[in-house]
């Protein structure tokens, strides 16, 4: 709340309360020509505190986005081949030419890597997976009797002896793969175990074997 | 984007690969099953060469009825390539990581026309 005395010198600093409007009518007449002539002070102030908002907010004047997006276009220059370009040439008075197109980029090639070698179907390997389908359709079917065991010795030892003559001619590839019928680990540990009792072996000396070459 | 001579898909046998430098850009253009694809050269996880390494086909893991598994298979027909240096397992055919489908690496558009192969860059 603000006490009579307060609103008093409030109205006594007040630039508005000292302008010749703000007296009596008999004044104001009186005064009339003189602010024509010149304007009061206080119209002078409030016209330049305007000025400012009137350019911001004027029709024909470019808003900050626009400005920015002008000056983006001036850095960037003409583009090749636009209607701008051909504009510029025509206002030159001289004929448009297209400029000439991007050059190429030059291809280099680094590596040409090869296709994995194809799988040769050979007559004993058509055979060989001939037998594995048979056995494993043997399995499914739980006839388990229908391979004799002299028959198992006799495919057992010739896959034996086949993959470590690969094995030591440098041909390293896994002896099971992921594909067809799963083999457990109990199945690799009960046939290990066998091929070692075969040939007299114990896991230790397999294992010294393993640590010394590169088995 | 500028179409960019890469070679004759006649001298492009199937599963065969080349790694060419266009300006800054390393991009390894496979050629699968018939179609091209070419993507950048840069592995996604440590900038390793992404295309270099092993095509193989996507590892799948059928399960029975009883949700026990049925181990470990090839897919027949979905094959991925192996950056050398981490294993980071990309799909030929849209260049994303196999167990992060996020993750993709940036495909080039390749255009075949007649017996000349162009790739986009």
């Amino acid at each position: 709340m603000s006490s009579p005395k307060g609103a008093k010198a409030a109205a006594s600093k007040s630039p508005v309360s000292k302008s010749p409007a703000s007296k009596s009518p008999a004044s104001k007449a009186k005064a009339a020509p003189r602010a024509a002539a010149k304007p009061a002070p206080a119209a002078k102030k409030a016209a330049a505190r305007k000025a400012p908002s009137r350019a911001k907010a004027g029709d024909g004047d470019p808003t900050p986005a626009q400005k920015a997006a002008f000056l983006k276009a001036l850095a960037g220059g003409v583009k090749p081949n636009s209607a701008a370009l051909r504009k510029l040439e025509e206002k030159k008075g001289g004929a448009f030419a297209p400029s000439p197109p991007a050059p190429q980029r030059k291809v280099e090639v680094l590596r040409r890597i090869p296709a994995p070698a194809p799988r040769l179907e050979t007559p004993e390997t058509k055979d060989a997976l001939r037998i594995a389908a048979l056995i494993e359709s043997g399995l499914a079917r739980g006839e388990l009797d229908k391979v004799q065991p002299h028959a198992q010795q006799a495919l057992a030892a010739a896959l034996c002896r086949l993959y470590a003559a690969n094995h030591e001619m440098g041909e390293r590839y896994p002896i099971l793969t992921a594909q067809g019928a799963p083999v457990t680990a109990t199945d690799v540990m009960v046939m290990c175990g066998a091929l070692l009792k075969a040939v007299d072996l114990q896991v230790f000396e397999l294992g010294m074997w393993q640590s010394w070459s590169s088995g | 984007m500028a179409e960019q001579f890469v070679g004759k898909a006649s001298e492009f046998k199937d599963g065969e690969r080349q790694i060419i430098r266009i300006g800054e850009d390393e991009i390894g253009v496979f050629r699968h099953a018939g179609a091209f694809y070419a993507y950048s050269n840069f592995c996604l996880h440590q900038g390793g060469p992404a295309c270099e390494g092993l095509t193989i086909a996507r590892v799948i893991e059928p399960l029975r009825e009883d949700k026990t598994s049925m181990g470990l298979h090839f897919h027949e027909s979905d094959m991925n390539f192996v950056c050398p240096w981490h294993g980071y397992e990309y799909d030929m055919k849209t260049g994303e990581h196999v167990a992060d489908r996020r993750i993709k690496l940036r495909k080039y558009d390749v255009v075949q026309k007649g017996d000349e192969v162009y790739v986009l860059a």
